[in-house]
């Protein structure tokens, strides 16, 4: 009608809404059970410049109780729409209140304001969804940590002031867990792994 | 419409709105009578944006319409939003579990929202909200039989 509203900019989700749902939360948590490791994520279809994986993760784990945090790329009228109707979360511009964030690799050289979770409740950290381009042809690095039998070599590409961000945050059981997510598949990375770039550990 | 809903529920001051409330009211109440128009209702093309859901809903009341609200039960409630082929978008929550009414609701909210609007006003919302006042009147009437007037009768004790 005349009013303003944002029926226009709505798109159809998930085409099972318990079934797919339930499918991309537990790939969300194979991908956190073995880091590294790239699983599938194919139940959404892209929104705008959310990609397939990225927009499946967000319908999977946001609701009303999730403060999401939006990456300026990714606040356009039609994301702000479909998910404020398909998963009703209150989108926060402080980074502080965010339980989530939907972030692009341009956003990764500053995690400083993120929650990084309490001594008391590490769990009630910021969760960051990391939409890349890719999840391979960057620099080789080697994952351990509980989920990796030995070493796992991955090969994110992602800037090296990421890194040490995520370091920063690091003060076990506190820090910041990521999913990283590009076109159907997501690779997860809990604040337990840690990264050797080739030589030195640094997290 | 009755008045009782109409004093429950006021109508929005702007009329393009109160229009709305008033035949999203008539869709909800009309049960299985949409089921008459379903392939009208259907000959455009049309996308589901929210397939019909069925959920439930916590329904407040209000002690003696002026105490403080407390929560009163659940109720089921299903819903669904449609868009048509040239981009109207229609939305439906009816009481109850009937998913087919919930999506042949939410489609004649779009088409009550284009172009058509007279045309839709006058074949389904006109008849339905007929029907609806014949049933409430019908049922006001049965019940008025049963009315029993109570009276004190003055006992002279003082």
């Amino acid at each position: 009608m005349h009013a303003v509203n944002s029926s226009q900019w709505l798109q159809p989700a998930f085409n099972d809404p318990v079934l797919d749902a339930q499918t991309s939360f537990r790939s969300a948590l194979k991908a956190l059970a073995e880091p590294g490791l790239a699983q599938p994520l194919n139940r959404a279809l892209a929104l705008e410049n959310l990609h397939p994986a990225t927009y499946a993760l967000c319908l999977a784990f946001l609701d009303g109780d999730t403060p999401l945090w939006l990456a300026p790329r990714f606040d356009t009228p039609a994301i702000r729409a479909n998910l404020a109707f398909h998963c009703g979360c209150p989108i926060v511009a402080e980074r502080e209140l965010a339980l989530f964030a939907l972030l692009d690799e341009s956003e990764l050289t500053d995690l400083s304001d993120f929650d990084n979770g309490s001594e008391r409740y590490p769990d009630q950290s910021c969760t960051l969804l990391i939409q890349l381009d890719a999840l391979s042809n960057g620099d080789a690095l080697r994952w351990r940590g509980p989920g990796i039998k030995d070493v796992r070599s991955v090969e994110l590409p992602l800037p090296a002031a990421f890194w040490q961000q995520r370091q920063a945050r690091s003060a076990f059981p506190r820090g910041l867990d990521c999913f990283f997510a590009a076109g159907e598949q997501v690779i997860g990375l809990p604040r337990s792994t840690r990264v050797l770039l080739t030589t030195e550990e640094v997290a | 419409m009755n008045r009782e809903i109409e004093q429950g529920s006021p109508l929005h001051p702007d009329p393009q709105i109160a229009a709305r409330q008033r035949w999203m009211g008539v869709l909800a109440r009309a049960g299985s009578g949409l089921a008459a128009y379903e392939s009208a209702l259907k000959e455009t093309d049309y996308q589901l944006i929210r397939a019909p859901e069925i959920g439930m809903c916590l329904v407040r009341g209000r002690m003696g319409g002026t105490g403080s609200p407390f929560n009163l039960g659940e109720m089921s409630v299903s819903r669904c939003v449609v868009r048509l082929a040239d981009g109207r978008t229609g939305y439906s929550y009816v009481a109850g579990r009937d998913k087919q009414h919930a999506e042949l609701a939410a489609l004649a909210d779009a088409h009550l929202q284009g172009g058509d609007q007279a045309h839709w006003l006058s074949r389904l919302i006109e008849p339905l909200a007929a029907v609806q006042q014949a049933q409430q009147t019908a049922k006001a009437a049965e019940t008025a039989t049963t009315q029993v007037e109570f009276f004190t009768l003055v006992r002279g004790e003082d």
